[in-house]
């Protein structure tokens, strides 16, 4: 309707997750509004990040480098490794600043009705990481969904035997009232409950 | 068109991410049979749909039906979480092979109220059923009879009395998916072979109600010989496989 390169652009942007065709129109007029440099740094960061940026060999996070930042940082606790889906999960987790130990991201979660099975996620570099380098404790942390529960108690029986297995507590949200907590967490909350 | 918003029981089968915090769900519903819906915001943690649309969840639901193909959940109540066959693995696996034979067998926007029941009760039975890991779950009596139940309720009761090709009273020793049922050694060509005992056990699972599907006589090999004539249904009929029987 508006030429094909500003059709193709459309298009493009189309295909980011949670953009749909007239959300990508705008995104496209406005680029056409910005000036060039503008538009053509945004271009030149999408080019230099899929060219420089990679998966840490170590524990699957985004990296520029062999070893990313979190597994190359000599204070950190090495002998704790927390598991996460996604590196977005590292990110809320890094900014409790609670956690002083190593990351491993799996990619994922086991998913039978989306065909994701254990060959999919990065679990056997799991398995040979806790052997390899003396890792004393696995935490998973995994989504609390159907998905990441089930991840959970596949990597727990994988692990049962080898290092301390945890999983991260569930509960209800901090800041929220007990009033408007659903019966199936209120319930975990209940069955986790600690001594005060 | 104003939408409007009417309020049914539903069983989750799936839901996948959508966007920043919403997801869209599969659901089978005792009012429309099989119906898309969007969640939004549940994947925030202060969602207050919480954790009550996990798959497995049965719960008494409003849905709002707009213009769009998938219709939107304004508010959810809790009939049964069915937490106890979600945190066990084995029993998780046999429920997820009953959603995805939901998934496949009942795809439309239909009422059909009889398997919305088996639905809730094969979810209800599975809460208890025993673990019997490390057995694989596509092979386990609950999740069994209930696929041979959907069939039935589907309109495809397999025939095991006689040779459904020739009809003749002799020992049936197959199955034929394209006859519809078991087949006597004259006609054997091409069918999947059944042990007499799986014959029994097939029969047994079909016609027992689904909580005493445990007490089946059924050894693996007539489970696998159960498992088999179900998936040749699913491929010669529906021309699909059950990603969840592979598993």
């Amino acid at each position: 309707m508006f030429g094909p390169s500003v059709d193709n652009l459309v298009a493009q942007l189309s295909r980011l997750p949670g953009v749909g065709t007239r959300t990508a129109q705008r995104l496209a007029f406005h680029l056409l509004q910005v000036p060039r440099d503008e538009a053509s740094a945004l271009a030149r960061s999408i080019d230099e990040v899929k060219e420089r940026v990679r998966f840490c060999r170590e524990c699957g996070n985004l990296t520029e480098e062999e070893l990313c930042g979190i597994c190359a940082d000599a204070r950190r606790d090495h002998s704790l490794v927390c598991v996460v889906e996604q590196p977005v999960d590292l990110v809320s987790l890094e900014r409790t600043h609670e956690f002083r130990g190593l990351y491993h991201v799996l990619g994922g979660a086991l998913s039978p009705l989306d065909g994701v099975e254990p060959e999919h996620l990065r679990i056997d570099e799991l398995l040979r990481r806790v052997d390899a380098n003396g890792v004393q404790e696995v935490v998973l942390a995994t989504n609390p969904n159907m998905t990441g529960e089930a991840t959970a108690a596949y990597l727990a029986d994988r692990l049962r035997g080898r290092v301390r297995v945890t999983r991260l507590a569930s509960g209800l949200p901090v800041g929220g009232d007990l009033e408007y907590a659903d019966e199936v967490t209120l319930g975990r909350a209940l069955a986790g409950r600690r001594e005060m | 068109m104003a939408g409007r918003s009417y309020k049914t029981e539903a069983i989750v089968l799936r839901s996948f991410r959508l966007g920043e915090a919403d997801r869209v769900l599969h659901l089978y519903t005792l009012d429309r049979g099989r119906v898309g819906a969007v969640a939004k915001g549940i994947r925030r943690t202060k969602s207050r749909f919480g954790a009550r649309l996990e798959p497995l969840s049965h719960v008494q639901t409003i849905l709002h039906q707009g213009r769009g193909e998938l219709q939107t959940v304004t508010a959810v109540d809790l009939v049964r979480s069915h937490r106890a066959a979600r945190e066990d693995p084995y029993r998780l696996g046999v429920g997820l092979v009953g959603l995805e034979a939901m998934l496949r067998l009942y795809s439309e926007q239909e009422a059909n109220e009889r398997a919305f029941s088996a639905l809730a009760r094969f979810l209800d039975l599975l809460d208890d059923s025993p673990t019997r890991a490390p057995a694989r779950p596509s092979l386990d009596p609950l999740a069994l009879a209930f696929q041979l139940k959907l069939l039935w309720l589907s309109g495809y009761l397999p025939h095991l009395g006689s040779c459904t090709e020739c009809g003749s009273e002799g020992p049936v020793v197959g199955y034929s998916p394209r006859s519809g049922g078991a087949v006597c050694r004259t006609c054997a060509a091409d069918a999947l072979t059944l042990s007499p005992a799986g014959i029994t056990a097939i029969d047994g699972l079909l016609r027992r109600p689904l909580a005493e599907a445990g007490a089946v006589p059924l050894s693996e090999r007539s489970a696998r010989e159960a498992l088999s004539v179900i998936t040749a249904w699913y491929e010669f009929h529906g021309g699909f496989r059950l990603r969840t029987l592979s598993a």
